[in-house]
């Protein structure tokens, strides 16, 4: 038989449950390898906010802070990186949208070939902060309360997103590795998040597809020359997929073509780059969300290949004030 | 006698004994010809008011059809729980001497062993399908049983002549698990044969159909009728249903119960279903008013009340199909349709009571089996779901409680027929006739040209408790019942007598009162004004009347009952009154805007 506290208990699981879909929909934020994880572009309550905190160990011969990914042949270059950031969910004419902003910080060093030279430089200190803004376009609208996130399921999504990052963070014009870098960026792309079977804690399978387009200004004082890059063209993909309530993992790839960088004129080599990579994700509780990934390129054997292997390790606090409302209430 | 006398009369027994014989196979085959198919259209949990035909919003439009080609009932009395029901469709006696005293899952220890309540139909009854099979016709069940498991209990030995059937009296839509640990696995016959597993794409409705309408075809066109029992488990918890079932009717239960009963209610009164001015059942105290309630609480019981109404629709399409394949054969315009619910809507916990202790063993199953009880998954494998109190009380508007209750949500079902048998105004509603479950065998057996039988294969039954339909359907007369008749109920303790318009009611606290209560059925179909103190002779003679029929019907008042405690475990009961407690509805009280200002420093 049910009586009035089952029928609350039963409206205070709706609000948790809704809070464990907000927590899981957090923004799994980096910009590391100029690649976004599995489940960034899922769509949570508007009004939500959440901060990443991302820390990313990374190999390679390229600079991960640059997403235009200038290969250094034969540099071998580390970087200890941690993102900080954050993010809130908010409606736009009925549609989901999302602004965020990134900081990258940490500290690079690698030996780099400068003409005949090979000389091992470090930086450390800021880089340079992106501002990102998503706006779905086809898909359910925008979960404006409650009762939108209780019926929400993404079914086929697309979004047009906007980064920009501001040219403020650290930069030294004598070095070539760098976290700032010195110059106007942005991306221009239409995340897509497919999804397959049901919309359910444990149970949820999407395929989710990024393709973007880089555009770089120019960095007129590289090392007091002028360096111009062409776009780049992106493609991430994800296949990820729930393997319980909290638990999930994804297969990731990625693939980059152009940003063919000139320094004075001299051409360098255009990407054409395969990565791919693994992601585990794991639900802390309703607020707190923790991932692990490795990522690789693949098609790296050639001396100008652009080669990078990276471990990441994210923690995502995301929180709604209704939610923490309610479990306020709750803890009464 | 003269020998020549006898001469003669030997040869006019000869001649007549030659004519006869001659003539019988004749008048018998076009007695065959003319006789009329049967289809009983069960809907397991079906409240009154859930058809579009009594006030739904639900879209029913094959049901409907069938209302609109017959006639509706809307006095039409069941038992308040599944077995019980089933137990007196096909038998025509009383539970209490049938076997289902009790249902089979709640037999108290005073029961055990007794005649009558052996938790399944018992062999002293003689059975509708044995009965019409003997009189020629085809017998098919497809659908929920809940009367037996044992071979000498299941449809095949119980004179259905094919069948595919769920044994137990619930289960998964999709698959063969049941619900508790001690009883995993739901069991299936097909033609007299358990099955080890399902077809493949197994969906209940959708299956249960496609084999009846394959058992008609196997032998259509050999010149005999046929009796089609289809008892859907649909709509009965948990709410399996096809994805594309499920969003239908997307917010649109949002509104919530209160004003959902009153649209229903309107409509009742509209289609002519209830007179105007009559008054709807007060929520149950323990339902919260939905206005109260965030509307995000709103929406998740709504979309329980989604699962369902599509639930119902399914049911509808299935049906749909099994007429259509009628008409398409030739054999619709021979076939009377009934269809009924099979008792009140379901508003009782069954999840709660069954696996609601973590810790027992029946939580533990639910835990594997059973909880897949996300929103975005309800209607999957796995998924329990069931809509409450607060939506079986619109199921049976406008009535009080539901299912394994005897207010009037509990027993009282609508009622549909319609096929040749049907003499009355096509769409026509009859609210003067006072129908019961155990009229459907003298109505049928009469249609068959056939009688209930005072023994059979040597062994004496127990006697009909019904009253044959025929002169009702025919127009002949208002009601199968005159204002003197009895009809009584009694399970788990919970009794009630109505003779003409009065009611007598016994139930456990806190739905009833753990007494007798009296009610006027003529003014208060919703059972809200207990009469029993201003009526004091009424009430003993009703009170009489139980007495004579527990006495004649072998009733033997359970020690032990499933509701024994819930007066413990729900609030303490008080009147629901509409706009009580003011504090929650009190709007913001707007100054006139002259006489606003800022406060003066």
């Amino acid at each position: 038989m049910n009586d009035e506290n089952k029928l609350s208990r039963g409206v205070e699981r709706v609000l948790l449950a809704l809070a464990l879909v907000l927590a899981t929909n957090a923004l799994w934020a980096t910009r590391v390898s100029a690649q976004v994880p599995p489940r960034f572009y899922w769509k949570t309550l508007s009004g939500a906010n959440a901060v990443p905190l991302i820390y990313n160990s990374i190999s390679g011969n390229t600079n991960p802070f640059d997403p235009a990914h200038i290969v250094a042949p034969g540099a071998n270059i580390d970087a200890t990186l941690a993102i900080g950031g954050y993010a809130h969910t908010f409606t736009l004419f009925d549609r989901a949208a999302l602004a965020a902003v990134l900081l990258p910080m940490g500290r690079i060093s690698g030996q780099v070939t400068t003409g005949v030279q090979s000389v091992t430089q470090t930086a450390r200190g800021f880089g340079d902060p992106m501002f990102e803004l998503d706006v779905n376009l086809i898909g359910p609208p925008a979960q404006k309360n409650l009762v939108d996130a209780l019926r929400y399921e993404p079914g086929f999504s697309l979004d047009l997103i906007l980064d920009l990052a501001v040219p403020i963070g650290e930069y030294d014009n004598t070095r070539s590795l760098n976290l700032g870098q010195n110059r106007w960026y942005g991306r221009v792309g239409a995340p897509i998040v497919w999804q397959f079977g049901p919309w359910v804690p444990g149970r949820r399978t999407a395929l989710e597809l990024l393709p973007a387009v880089w555009l770089f200004g120019t960095n007129s004082d590289f090392m007091g020359q002028t360096m111009t890059t062409d776009p780049m063209f992106q493609v991430d993909a994800h296949l990820t997929r729930d393997f319980t309530d909290r638990l999930w993992g994804s297969l990731d790839g990625a693939w980059y073509t152009g940003g063919k960088a000139s320094v004075d004129g001299v051409e360098g080599e255009k990407l054409d780059n395969l990565g791919v990579g693994l992601t585990l994700g794991y639900q802390l509780n309703d607020n707190l969300g923790l991932t692990f990934g490795y990522k690789s390129t693949i098609n790296d054997s050639a001396l100008g290949d652009m080669q990078m292997d990276g471990f990441m390790i994210s923690l995502v606090s995301g929180w709604h004030p209704t939610i923490e409302g309610a479990r306020r209430l709750g803890g009464e | 006698m003269t020998p020549r006398s006898g001469t003669n009369r030997i040869a006019v027994f000869v001649a007549l004994t030659v004519v006869g014989l001659l003539s019988w196979p004749v008048s018998q085959v076009q007695a065959a010809e003319r006789r009329p198919n049967v289809v009983i259209i069960l809907g397991d949990d079906m409240g009154f008011s859930d058809m579009g035909s009594f006030g739904s919003e639900i879209k029913t439009p094959n049901l409907d059809s069938l209302a609109k080609e017959g006639v509706r009932f809307t006095t039409f009395y069941t038992h308040a729980s599944c077995s019980p029901t089933r137990s007196m469709l096909l038998s025509g006696v009383d539970t209490h001497l049938n076997g289902l005293g009790n249902m089979g899952e709640f037999t108290a220890p005073n029961q055990m062993g007794v005649d009558g309540y052996e938790g399944d139909l018992n062999d002293r009854v003689v059975t509708l399908p044995q009965l019409l099979k003997d009189a020629g016709y085809h017998t098919y069940m497809v659908g929920k049983w809940h009367m037996g498991k044992k071979p000498t209990q299941i449809p095949a030995a119980r004179g259905f002549e094919r069948d595919f059937t769920l044994l137990d009296g619930m289960g998964s839509y999709w698959d063969m698990w049941n619900f508790a640990a001690a009883n995993p696995v739901s069991l299936y016959t097909e033609d007299g044969r358990y099955l080890r597993s399902l077809p493949k794409d197994y969906y209940a409705t959708k299956t249960y159909t496609d084999k009846m309408i394959s058992f008609i075809d196997a032998n259509h066109g050999d010149g005999k009728p046929f009796f089609a029992y289809v008892s859907h488990q649909a709509p009965h918890e948990p709410y399996h249903l096809p994805k594309e079932w499920r969003n239908r009717h997307v917010g649109e239960y949002d509104k919530g119960w209160d004003a959902l009963r009153q649209e229903r209610l309107k409509r009742q009164v509209e289609l002519g279903i209830m007179p105007a001015g009559t008054p709807l059942a007060e929520r149950m105290w323990f339902v919260p008013d939905p206005i109260l309630l965030a509307p995000a609480a709103r929406a998740f019981f709504g979309k329980k009340m989604e699962i369902y109404a599509g639930l119902v629709e399914n049911l509808d399409h299935h049906v749909g199909r099994l007429i259509d394949h009628l008409k398409k054969i030739g054999e619709y315009e021979n076939t009377i349709f009934i269809v009924f619910g099979d008792n009140g809507a379901e508003g009782n916990d069954m999840f709660g009571m069954i696996a609601g202790s973590p810790g027992s063993r029946d939580y533990l199953w639910a835990a594997n089996h059973w909880s897949r009880n996300q929103p975005n998954e309800w209607g999957d494998p796995g998924s329990w779901l069931a809509y409450g109190p607060m939506w079986a009380q619109v199921s049976v508007t406008p009535f009080s409680q539901y299912k394994a209750w005897l207010a009037e949500g509990g027993i009282r079902n609508a009622l549909i027929v319609s096929g040749p048998l049907v003499k009355r105004p096509k769409g026509s509603i009859n609210t003067q006739a006072t129908m019961h479950v155990a009229d459907i065998m003298p109505t049928l057996l009469e249609v068959a040209g056939t009688s209930y039988p005072k023994t059979y294969k040597g062994k004496e039954v127990p006697a009909p408790l019904g009253k044959s339909w025929g002169s009702v359907l025919a127009g002949q007369a208002e009601s199968p019942r005159t204002d003197q008749d009895v009809l009584a109920w009694e399970v788990f303790g919970n009794r009630a007598v109505r003779q003409g318009n009065w009611k007598l009611r016994w139930e456990w606290k806190p739905l009833g009162k753990g007494d007798w209560e009296l009610f006027d059925l003529s003014t208060d179909p919703a059972e809200l004004k207990d009469l029993a103190a201003d009526h004091p002779d009424k009430l003993r003679e009703m009170t009489a009347l139980w007495d004579e029929y527990a006495r004649t019907h072998n009733v033997v008042l359970p020690n032990r009952a499933p509701f024994e405690t819930l007066e413990d475990t729900l609030p303490k009961r008080v009147p629901v009154q509409a706009g009580y407690p003011p504090v929650n509805l009190k709007q913001q009280f707007v100054p006139p805007k002259d006489m606003l200002a800022d406060p003066k420093k």
